[in-house]
């Protein structure tokens, strides 16, 4: 089948999806595509190497940025997301100024030190941030027509198409990112550091553009997250929500665009809508940790290795191998 | 469907309809009741998570409730007696999660009435309220606001019935002259330190530092106690910690060394932290979550039904599991039982209605709709409260006090403080 067909194929689905779901399954599905986002972009800063633990307090800048936005100074709520992730990128290029003196695990404690610093700022300053109670009262993004659909933000099926667009339009932006002289360099960083710096490359100045690009999408999906729940406060952003991401990343896989994604979408339908379907509403955490422990244990490589294997015998079965002597 | 319902305009009333519909086509329970049908009821609360002791015992106590109930012939509407059943959903304590579930227990299951914990998850489903126009309890009266008429707060008016603890023990105890406290910083503990610093103050009791507030992801409590005990209190207060703090904090005491009195909102599975330090350290604890088997709540002024059975039907289900709220969710469906037979109906708009009109059955006795100067709405039903402590190892009833007297005579000190923590309804953003 020719790619484009595929990509339509999968389009048509994507689209029919939410209406072959029920109304909760509509929710988890908007908050899924929002993940879908920030693990996407955590994926980016994976790239030169460096894993941090402030990526989720990041999307928080985002967030409270937009929220801020547009209660403070009524901006107009589709500008706020993206001056949220303006601002959560700029916060990441202030940060990374003491955070790329470090490498490596020291980098990883660095990331979580600052994301708590971050936080605790959230809290100590009630104005404008809220305290601890955080944002509530958020602007939702306004409803409106384009003739044949009307969009009705309170409706998952309406901001599931919305921020289905802006996802996509983020994942296309990042993967072309990935595949551009500058993405090679990422990865140059990462695997050939010595030898990057040896050619010319400012090691530093790649940490911090990945970083700062990375923590500009996952902006994006606070300031999306933020305008649909209509509350933010801290506590959303802390490192339980940081240690799923990491989770998504490390089962499905960092080696490919589609394994982080792939690991957030298989472990959301797992623990929102299997194991709450089953009827195994508390022993959720129980049974999630378990699968999480297996898939380490048994497919080391992701579950991207799954399809990668998958796709490989599919392009051998479908293309013989041809001998030397033919 | 939703796109011509959205087209035509959203209305409360176009919603439930469009619900309704979408529940009966789904095969799923209507929101409207067939005659003897069963009448479904939400539980939207934690039952995972460093929050669950405040949702799993009450879903626990729920189910004996109603068990309770049906067997006595089920609620007693218009058209009938109906069965009641309880479907639950773990919110884990997230505003999102919690709207999902609002959403489901709405649209999908068709629920009459929603019980939630409330606090941080309550502005993520108060739009689902407000579109939907369903009736939802919280145990957090500082969720309410006039933004939302239809959320109330009937079973606990959080935390402003702590003040009766720190009443109490002014008068009977008046050698205690200074006080310091702790509390984890989120939307539970501040309006809760605001409480116990106006009830201080009206009791004459010094507050020797400002009060000490702690990250809710804290899991090492030695420097929080050693710094809260560093000037010699004669009382340590918990404030509103959740039982995963209370726990720690009192053992550190006990390590520590601290001899003096403690006073704290709960004191969830006390039994534990009894055997984690020592009857005697715990002797005189004061909080206010009675165990159900005391004799004290079998007076005639106790609206809760068989409150002793009840403790002792729970205790052999969940041993070692009671808690402050395995029975206020029970006592809201109280409430709201009554409500309902009363409306002959178990529609949210009846139920509410019926609920509001006199004087409330609360379980500790009759009490009155109250709340515009805290809350800007009279959503909350206060009456008296018990004074709890532990004697001889075992959670006993002091006194029950008045917590509209109080407030009558220090509620300027109350609102002084709420408004220093910006806890009043009117400054929160």
């Amino acid at each position: 089948m020719p790619k484009f067909l595929i990509w339509i194929a999968a389009l048509a689905a994507l689209i029919a999806l939410p209406h072959g779901l029920s109304f909760s399954q509509q929710e988890i599905l908007v908050f899924l595509t929002i993940n879908v986002l920030l693990v996407a972009s955590y994926r980016l800063l994976t790239l030169t190497g460096e894993w941090s633990l402030g990526h989720v307090v990041i999307m928080g800048v985002g967030a409270y940025s937009s929220a801020l936005l547009t209660k403070k100074l009524g901006v107009y709520v589709p500008v706020s997301m993206l001056l949220g992730g303006v601002i959560a990128a700029l916060i990441a290029v202030l940060l990374s100024f003491p955070l790329f003196r470090m490498k490596g695990f020291y980098f990883l404690i660095g990331s979580f030190a600052a994301g708590e610093i971050i936080r605790l700022l959230w809290k100590r300053f009630r104005d404008p941030f809220g305290g601890a109670k955080g944002i509530k009262g958020i602007d939702p993004m306004p409803d409106f027509s384009v003739g044949f659909y009307q969009f009705d933000f309170f409706e998952p099926t309406s901001y599931y198409y919305f921020a289905g667009v802006v996802v996509a339009v983020c994942l296309w932006i990042l993967w072309r990112i990935e595949k551009s002289p500058v993405g090679l360099t990422f990865h140059a960083v990462h695997w050939q550091d010595k030898l990057a710096q040896a050619s010319g490359v400012n090691v530093r100045a790649y940490r911090t553009l990945a970083f700062a690009i990375a923590s500009g999408f996952a902006g994006i999906s606070g300031a999306l997250l933020a305008h649909y729940v209509g509350t933010i406060n801290p506590n959303a952003f802390d490192i339980d929500l940081m240690v799923f991401v990491l989770t998504w990343a490390i089962v499905g896989g960092t080696a490919t665009f589609y394994g982080p994604i792939l690991g957030c979408v298989v472990l959301t339908v797992i623990n929102e809508v299997v194991l709450r379907e089953l009827g195994l509403e508390q022993m959720r955490p129980l049974i999630y940790g378990a699968i999480m422990i297996l898939s380490i244990l048994f497919l080391p490589n992701g579950l991207e290795s799954i399809v990668q294997k998958l796709t490989k015998r599919r392009a051998a079965g479908g293309a013989p191998e041809r001998s030397p002597a033919e | 469907m939703i796109s011509k319902i959205v087209k035509s305009g959203l209305t409360r009333r176009t919603f439930l309809h469009s619900t309704a519909a979408a529940a009966m086509s789904a095969g799923l329970p209507g929101a409207s009741l067939a005659a003897g049908s069963t009448i479904k009821i939400g539980f939207l609360a934690p039952l995972t998570g460093a929050v669950a002791a405040w949702g799993k015992p009450g879903l626990d106590g729920c189910e004996i409730w109603a068990e309770r109930v049906n067997a006595a012939g089920g609620i007693k509407l218009g058209d009938g007696s109906h069965n009641v059943e309880f479907v639950a959903y773990d919110n884990e304590y997230d505003p999102a999660k919690a709207r999902t579930g609002a959403t489901k227990l709405i649209r999908e299951d068709g629920v009459s009435f929603i019980m939630m914990l409330g606090g941080d998850t309550w502005p993520g489903v108060q739009p689902v309220a407000d579109k939907t126009g369903m009736l939802f309890s919280t145990l957090l009266p500082s969720d309410l606001s006039p933004d939302t008429n239809t959320l109330i707060a009937p079973a606990e008016v959080h935390p402003i019935y702590n003040v009766t603890g720190v009443e109490w023990l002014a008068e009977n105890k008046p050698e205690l002259k200074t006080a310091v406290m702790c509390a984890q910083d989120d939307a539970l503990g501040l309006p809760s330190v605001a409480t116990y610093l106006a009830a201080f103050e009206a009791a004459g009791i010094e507050m020797l530092d400002d009060p000490l507030l702690f990250d809710p992801a804290t899991t090492d409590f030695a420097p929080v106690v050693t710094r809260l005990i560093s000037k010699n209190p004669d009382i340590v207060c918990l404030d509103t910690c959740y039982s995963d703090y209370v726990h720690p904090i009192a053992e550190q005491l006990f390590q520590q060394g601290f001899k003096g009195q403690i006073i704290s909102c709960t004191a969830d599975f006390y039994d534990q932290m009894i055997a984690k330090t020592s009857e005697e350290f715990m002797e005189g604890f004061v909080f206010q979550f009675p165990d159900f088997d005391d004799p004290a709540l079998n007076g005639d002024n106790i609206n809760f039904t068989d409150p002793n059975g009840f403790f002792a039907e729970f205790n052999k289900r969940h041993p070692g599991q009671w808690g402050a709220v395995s029975w206020e969710y029970a006592s809201i469906m109280d409430l709201w039982k009554a409500a309902a037979e009363k409306a002959g109906s178990a529609s949210p708009d009846a139920v509410a209605s019926a609920m509001k009109q006199g004087k409330g059955k609360h379980a500790f006795g009759d009490a009155d709709w109250w709340g515009t100067e805290l809350f800007g709405i009279d959503n909350a039903l206060v009456g008296d409260w018990p004074v709890v402590a532990i004697e001889g190892g075992k959670a006993t009833i002091k006194e029950f006090r008045s917590i509209p007297d109080w407030y009558a005579k220090h509620g300027d000190l109350l609102v002084k403080h709420m408004k220093a923590y910006d806890q009043m309804w009117d400054q929160r953003s």
